[in-house]
């Protein structure tokens, strides 16, 4: 009997989950590389006994990385680095494995060690670090990644490509590990110096959505309320009640 | 709701984007300023579905998972040392670095602090002092009777004395060069300190090897760009109004909820 009351429920529960991924996506609208992400709901039928037809309920079924690249800002440092095309940069993080980033905002560690704003290394495509010398006067990246000063190449940037994109794991200081699949080296990227890569948050589009999940979820909540009442009133009518 | 305390993680990212951008302009006009811009970070997540989590017995897999993302984090405010636009003035004793490297700083501490700043004076004992009266490193001293100063772009420092006609060597001037000039600590009064991160100095004569060359009678301007400046301000007040509507708008959520009977 009260259904009905679960139904809207289950899609408060989801509401909540959406409100807290655009939230999160508009934290991150300045975030370098940061990559917006929308939820996926899906209908989980349940047929209770003595109904003819199944009851709908709303679940959160995961949610999807937005793919369209970030706008490309002009910062003129020499160790700055945007990726235009699908490729993720390789960096060492901390638990010892590899994983991927778009933020290209490349620093030095006191070795010269090519880092992250973080301090992670840079993985080079051969999965070394980059140790730039100290007597660099001009640091140039190509478009493949080749990091040069004027003795010649350093190293290169590891850029990789993957089947599945939406198989990244977001970790935090703006990386991403591979839960699945193959990453391998790119072949449709190109590597700008001297760019960064903002982040791909439409503010336009998660205010809409935001409005949007506000509203559903006040009339989810009054529809409850509606049918609370209805309730009440059957029971006080078959009941005789004043 | 998370979404409250996400909407307060980026107000505070915004908060400070902004407090940045506004020392930027404040430093417009200051001799051998550099622009500093903030790096965000987002925080961790949230596995709710981990991704290839299998979802059947017979080993299908979530494709994607469900990740909760918990808001941004200022990981780092960094000096973009771009060269600075190269002012020429009237004083023999103002010199401007076109390229890398910083003058040399005694402090009465007796540490060295860098500068980009060349905006020179002479102290009561003919010493090459800075605008604070700090002594420059390696030291000059101008005889008192000379009647012209000049300093070439190697950093030599070249004086004519009365009665002669040739000019005479009297110092040299020699800057610093960091790996990691991004690294340097600033202390305020445009000077700034060595630190882990920078790593140590290599000192060399200017105008030589990667060492930029001076140019006397000029000041380096600060290399804040304002147009750049303001665009940047009015995203970062845009985003911050956009996160507290998140905030009120999780606010409405939470209302309709205390208005259920």
């Amino acid at each position: 009997m009260e259904n009905s009351i679960y139904l809207g429920l289950s899609r408060q529960i989801t509401l909540r989950t959406n409100m807290d991924i655009i939230a999160n996506n508009v934290a991150n609208m300045n975030t370098t590389g940061y990559r917006g992400q929308n939820t996926l709901f899906q209908e989980y039928l349940s047929k209770p006994r003595g109904y003819d037809d199944p009851l709908s309920f709303v679940n959160d079924e995961g949610h999807y990385q937005i793919t369209a690249p970030g706008p490309l800002r002009q910062t003129g440092a020499n160790l700055d680095a945007a990726i235009v095309g699908e490729g993720f940069f390789s960096i060492q993080a901390p638990s010892g494995e590899i994983e991927y980033t778009r933020d290209g905002n490349f620093s030095m560690a006191t070795d010269g060690t090519l880092v992250t704003q973080a301090g992670f290394p840079v993985a080079s495509a051969g999965g070394g670090s980059i140790i730039i010398p100290p007597n660099s006067s001009q640091v140039n990246i190509d478009e493949n990644g080749n990091v040069s000063n004027q003795d010649g190449v350093l190293g290169q940037l590891g850029v990789f490509e993957f089947e599945n994109v939406q198989q990244l794991e977001q970790q935090g200081n703006n990386l991403y590990a591979l839960v699945g699949g193959e990453a391998v080296p790119a072949t449709e990227s190109r590597v700008v110096q001297g760019h960064l890569e903002g982040s791909n948050v439409q503010p336009v589009v998660e205010m809409t959505r935001m409005i949007d999940t506000l509203r559903e979820y006040q009339t989810v909540s009054r529809a409850m309320e509606r049918e609370n009442e209805r309730l009440r009133s059957a029971i006080q009518k078959l009941t005789g009640g004043s | 709701m998370r979404s409250l305390d996400i909407g307060a993680t980026g107000m505070l990212a915004q908060q400070l984007n902004v407090d940045v951008i506004s020392n930027n302009i404040a430093n417009m006009t200051t001799t051998g300023y550099k622009r500093q811009r903030p790096a965000f970070l987002d925080l961790i997540y949230q596995n709710i579905d981990k991704p290839g989590s299998t979802s059947s017995d017979s080993g299908t897999i979530v494709p994607t998972g469900l990740q909760l993302g918990l808001g941004v984090r200022a990981g780092a405010v960094y000096r973009e040392h771009a060269q600075g636009p190269i002012q020429i003035t009237e004083n023999t004793l103002d010199v401007a670095i076109t390229g890398e490297g910083f003058f040399q700083v005694e402090l009465p501490s007796g540490d060295t602090a860098y500068t980009r700043d060349g905006t020179f004076q002479l102290n009561e004992n003919g010493e090459l002092v800075t605008v604070q009266g700090f002594l420059i490193d390696p030291g000059i001293t101008i005889p008192q009777d000379a009647l012209s100063i000049e300093i070439n772009r190697e950093g030599e420092v070249l004086v004519t004395q009365p009665g002669q006609t040739a000019t005479s060597s009297i110092g040299q001037l020699q800057t610093a060069r960091f790996v990691n000039p991004a690294g340097l600590e600033a202390i305020g009064n445009n000077l700034l300190l060595e630190t882990d991160a920078s790593g140590s100095p290599t000192i060399g004569t200017p105008g030589q090897n990667e060492f930029g060359a001076l140019q006397q009678s000029a000041l380096e301007q600060s290399n804040v760009n304002v147009v750049e400046e303001i665009t940047l301000l009015i995203t970062a007040q845009r985003s911050y109004e956009m996160n507290s509507n998140v905030i009120s708008t999780s606010d409405e959520m939470l209302q309709t909820v205390t208005q259920l009977r």
